[in-house]
């Protein structure tokens, strides 16, 4: 087991006209599983490859433990990595696709049987250690691709959206047995996906990724309390948080004619240059506030999902000549006092759930 | 991975226009469409249209010439046939001749087999510099005609002492430009990237990646091209009749030698023929499963 740090580790495609991996700083603790979010082709899978040896690095370096890696190839780096499609070898049993490493590995052969019985147990795969993976179901397949890096056990797991090609339900399922296979095995894992769901549920820390570059590592907690940009912002929970640009007046910032309160310190930093301010709140800090009060929206779609209901609204344009965008708000409420389609709903936002960011460099205030 | 194949299935389309009802209610049950009647006539026919030459060869080479050259011809085979067998033995060496074709073919089909898919495998797979251009110049290589490459290649197998000796005719064919192109579509289109970098993130070596993986995802491929070179190799006249003699020939350049005379004895010739030709059946047989198969397999993972 070890650590995996990523430094300054940069990957640049021939051709390509920006790196698609910029600059990448990452430490990961010894143990820790840690999840690459982002949206597609934001760099994730080349971040992975990177440090599985199957992309160069150009500049910058990965270390595992101690060691520098950078410039070894895959098989003397001791990681495993599971495949989106599993990557399974067609022509080998569930027996010899779990035990090829080790074969090559020159380990001996009543060694490699017990080491993928063992898998197989832990994976309830015992009852198909001889069949062909095209006889298996897509849910055995992942749990093959996962038994075939078990079995090695490597100083660190690379997982590459090993449950996209699940349905949901099972995504759910094996999403937890992942996440407790991997507590189990204390084996530092880095997963990547493009599921925020999947990312918040599963890693110790979070990296979310964009267009290459590094916007926040952190615990899912923190990354949900306190996201450092509006695109972490956004890109955290679901329904996604309401980012909404407006002008700083005097204790806060005006939307559709109303004053939203902001903290005063923050409010004046946020508007030092251009005298607006950007703000987020997410869908379930929302709570009605009676007419006179609180930021008029527009209702046009009522989401009733029983346990909640979402209110899909228009936040006017701002009425005083100086227009802003109307902008799209989610409000979280609840079921049986949810508002009607067409009916103007005034919302405030709860105490201390209030996020504020510079609208220029789009970063949080703090 | 042979199992599912059978002549019928792959045949659907010709009769596909006229189903009859009774089709309509196999295509609703399942799997593959269920054959009809038509399609089994057409099929003899096919089949029938295939085998009358080879027919044809058995039993004129069980006549006598006279009797060939009366009308109508004859239609049923002789007692003659083992009778013609041995003259045409005695008058050619078709015993070594069989032998040096077997081995000639044989060695022939393993080489190129082999260079082609190691060849086709850097093509599709690896990254290497000049990837592009090498492969345009083995593709233009297939332009250039045999022929213009004889006198040049006579005269270093001359200098090498090597006329009416079977290297002669092996080493010149050990490797085929189209069995390279043809490997490498194939496996640029059938073996994915990421079972080649799974295996480079077990540890495997590229030669055991080729070796563990590569060859079993071509074998399909393989087969085909298999039987392609070995029917090429043992039909090829032209080049073994120039490096080889009657001494020590080959089946062809043996039945060149064969019932000449002021009247070619047809009766002998095909007798020769047939005994010729029988090798080449059982290659087909052997192979020819693991291609029906092949197809098979490619169709369903498709
Ligand atoms: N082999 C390649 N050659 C050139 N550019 C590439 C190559 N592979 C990926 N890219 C580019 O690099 C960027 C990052 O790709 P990457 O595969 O890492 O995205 P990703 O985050 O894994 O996306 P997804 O969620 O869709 O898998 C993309 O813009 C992509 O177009
Ligand atoms: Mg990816």
């Amino acid at each position: 087991m070890a650590t995996v740090t990523f430094d300054s580790a940069t990957r640049m495609y021939p051709k390509a006209d920006r790196p698609a991996v910029d600059n990448l700083d990452l430490e990961i603790g010894d143990g820790e599983f840690l999840v690459l979010v982002g949206p597609s082709g934001c760099g994730k899978s080349t971040s992975l490859r990177m440090l599985a040896g199957l992309e160069e690095i150009d500049a910058g370096s990965i270390r595992i433990g101690d060691r520098d890696v950078s410039d070894a190839p895959p098989k003397d780096r001791d990681i495993a990595m599971v495949f989106q499609n599993y990557a399974l070898y067609p022509h080998m049993t569930v027996e010899q696709n779990m035990g090829f490493a080790l074969k090559i590995a020159g380990v001996a052969k009543d060694e490699i049987g017990r080491r993928v019985a063992e898998a197989a147990k832990i994976l309830d795969l015992e009852d198909y250690l001889l069949r062909r993976p095209k006889a298996l179901s897509g849910g055995q397949r992942q749990r093959v691709a996962m038994g075939r890096a078990i079995v090695r056990n490597p100083q660190v797991f690379l997982m590459d959206e090993p449950l996209s090609n699940l349905d949901a339900k099972l995504r759910v399922q094996t999403r937890t047995q992942i996440a407790a296979l991997q507590r189990r095995l204390a084996v530092t894992t880095v997963y990547v996906t493009h599921d925020q769901v999947e990312a918040m549920t599963m890693g110790d820390r979070v990296a979310v990724l964009r267009d290459g570059v590094l916007q926040q590592c952190d615990t899912p907690g923190a990354l949900y309390e306190r996201p450092a940009n509006t695109f972490v912002a956004g890109f955290i929970g679901s329904p996604a948080m309401n980012v909404v640009t407006g002008p700083a007046v005097d204790g806060g910032v005006r939307l559709a004619g109303a004053v939203l309160p902001v903290p005063r310190e923050k409010l004046a930093r946020a508007a030092a240059g251009t005298g607006r301010v950007t703000v987020g709140f997410r869908p379930e800090s929302l709570e009605t506030a009676p007419p006179g009060e609180g930021v008029p929206v527009v209702v046009n779609v009522v989401e009733q999902l029983g346990s909640d209901a979402f209110l899909y609204a228009t936040l006017g344009a701002d009425d005083d000549g100086d227009v802003l965008h109307t902008a799209d708000v989610v409000v979280r409420t609840e079921p049986r006092t949810a508002a009607a389609v067409g009916e103007t709903v005034h919302l405030r936002v709860r105490e201390d759930c209030l996020h504020v960011f510079d609208p220029v460099t789009q970063l949080r205030v703090d | 991975m042979t199992t599912l194949a059978s002549a019928p299935q792959e045949t659907v389309s010709v009769a596909g226009p006229v189903a009859t009802p009774r089709r309509r209610r196999g295509r609703r049950a399942g799997k593959v469409t269920a054959a009809g009647p038509l399609t089994y006539v057409l099929l003899g026919l096919t089949a029938l249209v295939s085998v009358f030459p080879l027919y044809w060869t058995a039993v004129a080479a069980s006549k006598t010439n006279a009797e060939l050259a009366g009308t109508p011809p004859p239609f049923l085979p002789d007692a003659d046939l083992f009778t013609n067998i041995g003259r045409a033995m005695e008058e050619a060496p078709i015993g070594l001749a069989i032998v040096n074709s077997v081995v000639v073919s044989s060695c022939i089909t393993v080489g190129t087999v082999l260079c082609s898919t190691l060849a086709g495998f850097a093509f599709a797979k690896l990254r290497f510099r000049g990837n592009g251009a090498l492969l345009a110049l083995v593709v233009g290589t297939m332009m250039v005609p045999t022929q213009l490459a004889i006198i040049p290649l006579f005269i270093l197998i001359a200098e090498l002492q090597w006329v009416d000796h079977l290297q002669a005719v092996v080493l010149p064919t050990l490797v085929s430009a189209f069995g390279v192109f043809f490997m490498r579509q194939f496996l640029s289109q059938a073996l994915p990237d990421e079972l080649l970098e799974a295996a480079r993130v077990d540890g495997a070596s590229t030669l055991r990646t080729f070796w563990s993986v590569v060859v079993p995802v071509a074998r399909p491929a393989m087969a085909v091209l298999a039987m392609l070179t070995f029917l090429t190799a043992w039909n090829d006249f032209f080049w073994p009749i120039i490096a080889l003699t009657t001494d020590n020939p080959t089946v062809q350049v043996a039945l060149a030698g064969l019932g000449g005379g002021y009247v070619p004895d047809t009766a002998v010739i095909m007798a020769g023929t047939l005994i010729g030709t029988l090798p080449v059946l059982v290659v087909f047989v052997v192979l020819g499963k693991q291609i029906v198969g092949g197809i098979m397999q490619g169709a369903v993972k498709g």
